[in-house]
């Protein structure tokens, strides 16, 4: 049960900035910009230790300008449908404009 | 012979016969009849081709559009800058935003360090916290070069290389340089000492960086 994991200051940390940056948005929402430091520190740590960070986590990051995505407050969501049957989500960031487009794959 | 035979004039009373009138010049008929029905080759006209100068021989490939990747490219630092990507607004810089943060901090750092019961060890505490992040803690500046710097206490907010950006009780936000001060951080009566010299690098780097053993600290 108990696997060793050898990063695990680093994930912590990586875990506590990605709380932190809700917590500060959940304060706050228009307080964008700490919110993007703490998730440019947190994708900086994952870069330089090089980790793998959960695709749940990393979907939620604007690939550009760092920023925490979340529907209705940094970001808007949209279904976009490409043929009869294979839809998608774009979220797109309020700040920046960068947009991703994930696939509903259910 | 044939040529004769074509241009032969018909007889005087044959043309009586027949009503029609032959022609003067048969030769000058003949030619342009031949030029307006025969087929135009402009390839065979050796005059035409030799007016053509310019010869390409080489045959270039059509050139393959490139497609423009939609991978997001990153901002780079002139742009971060104009967009004050990190700059907190006046606004948002009161203490009560931020102590929900603190409250964060103080459950990441004592499940960092296992509990951090009063008799675990100072020195595995040390070594978690040298790797720990620093957003949220309540800090005091204990010592400094600057003599005004000392006793500002407040959460720090952001962490750069060269300085710690700290939000006061007031309301204030205070840039403190970390070279030359010492910063004590408190957690549950744990008092712990940060040589700021020494944390000269940025919030991210630290994690990877190894320390070494402590060396002289002038202060």
């Amino acid at each position: 049960m108990a696997i060793q994991l050898k990063d695990k200051d680093a994930y912590q940390r990586m875990n506590y900035l990605y709380q932190a940056a809700h917590c500060v948005l959940s304060q706050n929402p228009e307080n964008v910009e700490l919110a993007r430091f703490y998730c440019f520190t947190q994708k900086t740590i994952a870069r330089r230790l090089v980790l793998r960070q959960d695709p749940s986590v990393k979907r939620t990051l604007c690939k550009k300008c760092c920023s925490l995505l979340i529907p209705g407050v940094t970001a808007t969501t949209r279904q976009r449908r490409k043929n009869s049957k294979t839809r998608f989500t774009v979220l797109r960031c309020l700040s920046c404009g960068q947009s991703k487009t994930l696939l509903n794959d259910p | 012979m044939e040529e004769a035979l074509v241009r032969a004039t018909i007889p005087q009373d044959l043309e009586k016969l027949l009503g029609v009138e032959s022609r003067p010049h048969p030769k000058a008929f003949t030619d342009a009849f031949l030029k307006n029905s025969l087929p135009q080759t402009t390839r065979c006209d050796v005059n035409n081709l030799l007016t053509h100068k310019a010869l390409i021989l080489g045959y270039s490939r059509p050139k393959k559009d490139k497609r423009k990747s939609k991978k997001p490219k990153g901002l780079n630092a002139r742009q971060k800058r104009a967009m004050k990507v990190f700059q907190l607004k006046p606004e948002h810089q009161r203490y009560e935003l931020f102590l929900p943060l603190h409250d964060l901090w103080r459950q990441y750092v004592i499940d960092l360090c296992s509990g951090l019961k009063p008799t675990s060890n100072p020195q595995f505490v040390q070594q978690k916290l040298l790797k720990a992040d620093f957003h949220g803690a309540i800090v005091t500046v204990v010592r400094s070069k600057c003599p005004s710097y000392v006793g500002t206490t407040g959460i720090i907010v952001q962490e750069f290389k060269h300085v710690f950006k700290i939000i006061t009780r007031e309301d204030k936000l205070k840039v403190i340089p970390k070279r030359n001060s010492v910063f004590s951080v408190e957690i549950n009566g744990f008092v712990s000492h940060i040589y700021g010299s020494k944390f000269e690098q940025r919030a991210s780097e630290r994690s990877a960086k190894k320390f070494k053993v402590r060396g002289t600290i002038d202060l």
